[in-house]
Order: structure tokens, then C-alpha cells, then sequence
């Protein structure tokens, strides 16, 4: 009698367990930080990146660069150091990234100043598009909705619709507007809008490879939300671990740095 | 419209729960398709040809033209664990039409160094001829220590030039780093007695006539100041070390402000230009304070206000003027190779323009004003960069009255048309 009521008991458990499971609301900063494990590796790494700028349909520039980031254990966020490869004017010239903290040198004047996050190096990419960035550590996320989404492979994905709001002043972009598959949260698309609610850029994420232990992007599409004859491709490619040191994310260390 | 079509988009999935991509997406993600794999270089060495054509107007009159080729070789080879040797080389050959003062070729060898990195990664050493560039400031740069006497050939006054084509110093340097700081000592030994003019030299009279000694400290305070602190000593008579301080701050999204000061124990610039350092010593301190503002079409606007206290006030400079023309003329020869203001005062502004209007047209210029005798030089540059070209028309004017700081150049008008291919 005792084992029956035991057994019914836990079978309501359970089952009540199971019904408040299936319909909990999904909690959007766990969503966010799945999709952002997705994009980034948790561990030290470099990785190149290429960036091929349209305007009305033409090439108008290029830039190639590898980033070197590592998670700041104060913030959470990541701090990257940017060496410029391409084209051959600008190669080998710096940036430092580390939340505000934006810094630029040149090794022909030896030159390291400090910029301002409004100034931009890579014509009409911002600094903050070409460094590695954990939204879950500086925006708020809301889930708006469970909807179908095309990605950028024209194929229609079951996503979350989350609105993410910054929550740390450092943020490029005031409020996004992000695409993450309810499977296995790759991002799909995400929309960048300014403090007045004008929307800047849509990005789509795609063309997924294995990269240091999972599947993530290795392409961004970025279209100006201004003027969407203004497109940017951004490549990811030869992801590697490899362990940087913190004292690198500093200005005094720029001018010391030598690729390898 | 895109706002538009992104909203309509949102109403979409709202009552439906699909949301498609529009056609200015589907036009991108096209492009997208389209675009090849990007070559990159492997960026161990940099080449690169400069043609130039001068043109300048004369005081009291006439026109003069000269014609300049710049090579420039930046390289690095890479050893095992870290450890490689750079080098840094420029060459200038005047045409045979040139300007009065231009020798037919000038070498400067810029950089000639080994490096490394010791144990973790966080002990760096350096050894040979460095460039090493102190300062926040844009315009002038009281701790910039090592521009004494490193410029060799001036092919433009823009300031990011005079910085880049200059000799570095012969030294041993060691730096060690910490998570938010840093302190490095060198020591730059006496080599040669005097500087040369000869054309393929490696002037280590220019950098190296003294023993000098410099160390540098920087500690992050808060979250985004890191003041950096700086003890130099140049072993010059009469001069006692020197101490310096830079320090940035971010005002707000669009704005960098600085403060770049030095100050020490030494002689006046005229005492050591008429041979007697021991004459006047007493403390002096110089500054360059400013800020840098950049909109949101990128247009960087930069304000400074620098001072020279071992530069002659306004009273002095009048009183040099109407002086013995021997003094007026050693006086402007020892602040021009030590990249001093030639007057106490002065105020600097520069703009810069990335992709003008137009993607890949760069504007820029530069004014400074001498606030003594209130001359002013005016820079102007127009730079379009094709794929591995840029091709630059600059126009300097040198502006004021008779023997005042820029009224006194004997060009009035300076044009310059650049050429520069990289390999």
C-alpha cells in the first residue's frame, strides 16, 4: 500500500514536473548564451577573417585580418587584438579592443593612440562588427516570439525571435533584434538598430563548418540598414586555440607585438 | 525604407510565424555567393615606390620644381620560440631638378633589431636600432625623447610622416608586462661623435652621441585610464633627468582627450643653441593637451594647444629677430632638428576624413599657429587609394611676415603630387 502510493505520488511528480517543463517559458539569457557559445569558442584563440565590401552590386574594398581573443575574467566579455593583413598598406597596423577601450597603432609612425568607439577602421564595418562579442554579456534578452525564419542559405528554420537591449554601456549597437534555431542555437539573422530605433545593419549568419570543436558560422552577411546597397561578407576561417597571454590586451604591449 | 520593409517583415511573422528575407537581403546574400576566397600576402616583408613631383613658389619670388623616388622596405624574418630580427629601410633619390639644401640620395635606416620574448611570453627584450615613439598628442610631443635629430629627409611636414621617416636610436630595451601594466628600461649607449650628411650613412651620430637612458612605467587605474609615466635622461650638459606623463580619457562615444607633459631641470633652447647649457638652467615643462573628435561619417576633428617652456616667449623671439642674424639662424637650426616649437605657444588643428564623400578619397589637413608672431603653416591633402596604389596631392602653405616662424621658409607655397605602389 505504502510502495503504491510512493509510486503514485512520484508519477504525479512527474508528471506535474513534465507539464511545468513543457510549458516554462525558455529563459532567453540561457538561449542567448547557447547561441554565443555557438559563435565563439570559450577557450584562448586567433582566427582570420576577410571582409569583402560591396557598394551598388561592385567590390569597392577588401581587408583581410586575424584576431587574436581571450575572455576578460572581470567581465566576461572579450577582449581581441586585431592585426591588419590586407591590402598591403594597411598591413600589420593594430587594433585593441577591450570593451571601450579602443586603441590603434601603426608601425610605420609607431604610433599608438587611442580612438573613440565611433571612429571606424575598416570602411563601412565598425570596429565593433570584426571583434568577437558575447551579446549575453552585454545585452538584456526578451523571447518575442517562436517563428519560421529563412537563413542565409534560403532554407526556413524554427527559431526564437529575441530582443536583446544593451545592459553595459560598451556595446556597439543599443538593441538587436536576433534569430536563434530552437534545435541546436546556431544564430540565424539578427537586425542592429541605433538608440532612436533606426535599424543600421542585418546580418545572417551561415555556411556552418566544424570549428574547434563545433559547429559555427564562418560567414557573415552584413547589409546596411541605411542604405542596402552597402553590403560586407565577412569570412571566418583557420580557427586555432592557442594560449594569449592577458598582459597582451594593453596599449604598451602594441608596438611590441610580432605576428607569428 | 529598409526600416520599412524590416517592420512590415515583423508584422509578417506576427500574424503568420514566418518571416522571409526582403530583396535588398536577398540581393546581399547573392553578393555573398558571388564573392571569391581573398588571397593574403604572408606580410613578411612590405615594399614600396614613392614618385613625387614638387612645385613651390619662392620668397621674394620665382618657382622652383624637383622630383623625388621613395623606396621603402619594411621586413621580418621569424627565428624559432618567438624571437626574430626587423628591419626598417628608406631611401630617397632627388631628381635632377631638386631644391636647393636636397642631396642626391638620402638613406635612413630606421630599424635594425632582434627581439624576443622570454619565458611566458611576458619578458620582451630588444636589441639594435629602434624606433621608439613616446606620446598621445597629435601635433607636438613633449615625451617623444628619441626625435632629437632623427629626421634625415623631409618629404612632408604632415606630422604622422615626420614620424615615420626618421632614424630609430641603437639600444638594449627590456620590458616586462603584466595583466594591466607595464615597465620597460633601456639604455641607448654613445656610438659616434657627430651626425653626417652622407647619403648612404648610418648616421649613428644623429642618435647615438650620448649615453641615454629612459624608463617607462604604465598601471591601469580604473576601468579605461592607464597614465603612463616616463623617466628620460639625455645626458646633454646642463640637462638633469626628465620626467613625463600620458594620460587619454574617453569624454564620450565620439571623443578622445589627452595630456602628454614632460618637465625637468635643463637649459633654455637659445642657451643650448649659443653653446652655453650651464647658463640658464632652471625647471621648465612642456605640454600638448587637445582632444580628438570623430562624427558618425567619420570625420575625425583634432584640437591642441602645445607649449615649450624652454622656447623663447614672445618677447624673446621679438628681440632674436631683430638680433644678430648667427643666433636667429642656430637658434631655428637646434629647434628644427630636436622637433621643438619654435615659440613658446601654439595651437594645432587637424582634420581627417576617411572615404570623403566618396569610398576610398581620403581628406585631411592640418594648421598650426604660432601664437607669438602669428604666422601659421597650412597642410592639405587629397588621397584616393586604388587596390595597391594611392595617389596624393598635397598643397603646403607657409604663411606671415618676415622672420617669423613660417614667414621666414624660404617657400611660400609647397605642392606635391605622390605616387605610391606597394609590391
Amino acid at each position: 500500500m505504502q510502495t503504491h502510493s510512493m509510486a503514485r505520488l512520484s508519477a504525479a511528480a512527474i508528471l506535474a514536473l513534465a507539464c511545468c517543463t513543457a510549458h516554462a517559458a525558455p529563459d532567453p539569457q540561457r538561449i542567448l548564451a547557447a547561441s554565443d557559445a555557438v559563435r565563439n569558442p570559450s577557450e584562448p584563440f586567433t582566427l582570420n577573417v576577410t571582409l569583402t565590401q560591396y557598394t551598388d552590386g561592385k567590390q569597392t574594398d577588401s581587408n583581410a585580418l586575424t584576431a587574436y581573443s581571450r575572455i576578460n575574467p572581470a567581465s566576461g566579455q572579450f577582449r581581441s587584438l586585431i592585426r591588419f593583413a590586407a591590402p598591403a598598406r594597411d598591413a600589420n597596423k593594430l587594433m585593441l579592443k577591450s570593451g571601450n577601450d579602443l586603441w590603434f597603432f601603426d608601425p610605420a609612425s609607431k604610433a599608438t593612440i587611442r580612438i573613440s568607439p565611433q571612429q571606424r577602421l575598416l570602411g563601412q564595418a565598425s570596429n565593433g562588427d570584426v571583434v568577437t562579442v558575447n551579446f549575453a554579456q552585454g545585452y538584456r534578452a526578451q523571447v518575442e516570439a517562436e517563428e519560421d525564419v529563412q537563413d542565409g542559405e534560403r532554407q526556413m528554420r524554427r527559431a526564437y525571435r529575441l530582443k536583446l537591449v544593451q545592459s553595459v554601456s560598451d556595446m556597439t549597437y543599443h538593441s538587436i533584434e536576433m534569430w536563434i534555431d530552437t534545435t541546436d542555437s546556431r544564430p540565424v539573422k539578427a537586425r542592429f538598430f541605433s538608440e532612436s530605433g533606426k535599424l543600421l545593419k542585418t546580418a545572417f549568419y551561415r555556411r556552418f563548418q566544424q570549428q574547434l570543436g563545433a559547429l559555427r558560422p564562418t560567414e557573415i552577411v552584413i547589409i546596411d540598414g541605411l542604405n542596402p546597397n552597402l553590403v560586407t561578407v565577412m569570412r571566418y576561417a583557420d580557427y586555432v586555440a592557442r594560449e594569449i597571454p592577458d598582459a597582451w590586451f594593453q596599449s604598451d604591449f602594441m608596438a611590441r607585438f610580432q605576428p607569428e | 525604407m529598409m526600416t520599412r520593409i524590416g517592420i512590415a517583415c515583423i508584422a509578417l511573422a506576427g500574424m503568420a510565424g514566418v518571416c522571409h528575407a526582403n530583396d535588398a537581403e536577398e540581393a546581399g546574400l547573392a553578393l555573398a555567393d558571388a564573392t571569391p576566397v581573398q588571397k593574403v600576402d604572408d606580410g613578411k616583408y612590405q615594399f614600396s615606390l614613392e614618385p613625387g613631383l614638387r612645385f613651390a613658389t619662392l620668397r621674394p619670388g620665382g618657382t622652383r620644381t624637383a622630383t623625388r623616388l621613395s623606396l621603402d622596405l619594411t621586413a621580418r624574418h621569424a627565428f624559432s620560440n618567438g624571437w626574430g630580427i626587423s628591419l626598417a629601410d628608406r631611401l630617397d633619390l632627388n631628381g635632377p631638378w631638386r631644391f636647393d639644401g636636397d642631396s642626391g640620395a638620402i638613406n635612413t635606416l630606421k630599424e635594425l633589431y632582434v627581439d624576443g620574448r622570454v619565458g611566458s611570453g611576458s619578458t620582451l627584450l630588444q636589441a639594435g636600432r629602434v624606433n621608439v615613439r613616446l606620446g598621445v598628442a597629435t601635433g607636438y610631443n613633449p615625451t617623444d625623447f628619441f626625435r632629437d635629430n632623427a629626421v634625415r629627409s623631409v618629404t612632408s611636414v604632415d606630422p604622422a610622416s615626420l614620424r615615420e621617416n626618421r632614424l630609430g636610436t641603437v639600444m638594449l630595451r627590456g620590458q616586462q608586462l603584466w595583466a594591466d601594466g607595464s615597465v620597460s628600461a633601456l639604455v641607448a649607449p654613445r656610438i659616434a661623435d657627430r651626425a653626417t650628411d652622407a647619403s648612404f650613412s648610418p648616421d649613428f651620430g644623429a642618435t647615438n652621441q650620448r649615453t641615454r637612458w629612459m624608463l617607462q612605467f604604465s598601471q591601469r587605474v580604473i576601468s579605461d585610464l592607464s597614465p603612463q609615466f616616463v623617466i628620460y635622461d639625455d645626458g646633454k650638459p646642463g640637462s638633469s633627468p626628465q620626467f613625463g606623463v600620458n594620460l587619454v580619457h574617453l569624454v564620450n562615444n565620439a571623443c578622445v582627450g589627452y595630456v602628454e607633459w614632460s618637465g625637468g631641470r635643463g637649459p633654455s633652447t637659445l642657451a643650448r643653441a649659443l653653446g652655453q647649457p650651464y647658463s640658464d638652467v632652471a625647471f621648465r615643462w612642456k605640454l600638448a593637451t587637445g582632444a580628438t573628435c570623430t562624427t558618425s561619417r567619420n570625420l575625425s576633428v583634432t584640437l591642441e594647444y602645445d607649449r615649450d617652456g624652454a622656447a623663447l616667449d614672445r618677447a624673446g623671439w621679438q628681440a632674436l629677430r631683430n638680433g644678430p642674424p648667427a643666433g636667429y639662424a642656430a637658434y631655428r637650426t637646434l629647434a628644427a632638428a630636436q622637433q621643438d616649437p619654435t615659440t613658446r605657444d601654439g595651437l594645432f588643428a587637424m582634420v581627417r576624413w576617411q572615404d570623403a564623400w566618396i569610398q576610398r578619397l581620403d581628406l585631411s589637413g592640418f594648421v598650426r599657429l604660432n601664437l607669438a608672431d602669428r604666422s601659421r603653416l597650412t597642410w592639405l591633402e587629397a588621397r584616393y587609394r586604388f587596390a595597391r596604389t594611392d595617389v596624393a596631392l598635397q598643397w603646403q602653405i607657409n604663411a606671415g611676415a618676415s622672420s617669423t616662424e613660417y614667414g621666414a621658409l624660404p617657400q611660400s607655397n609647397l605642392f606635391q603630387l605622390l605616387v605610391k605602389h606597394y609590391l
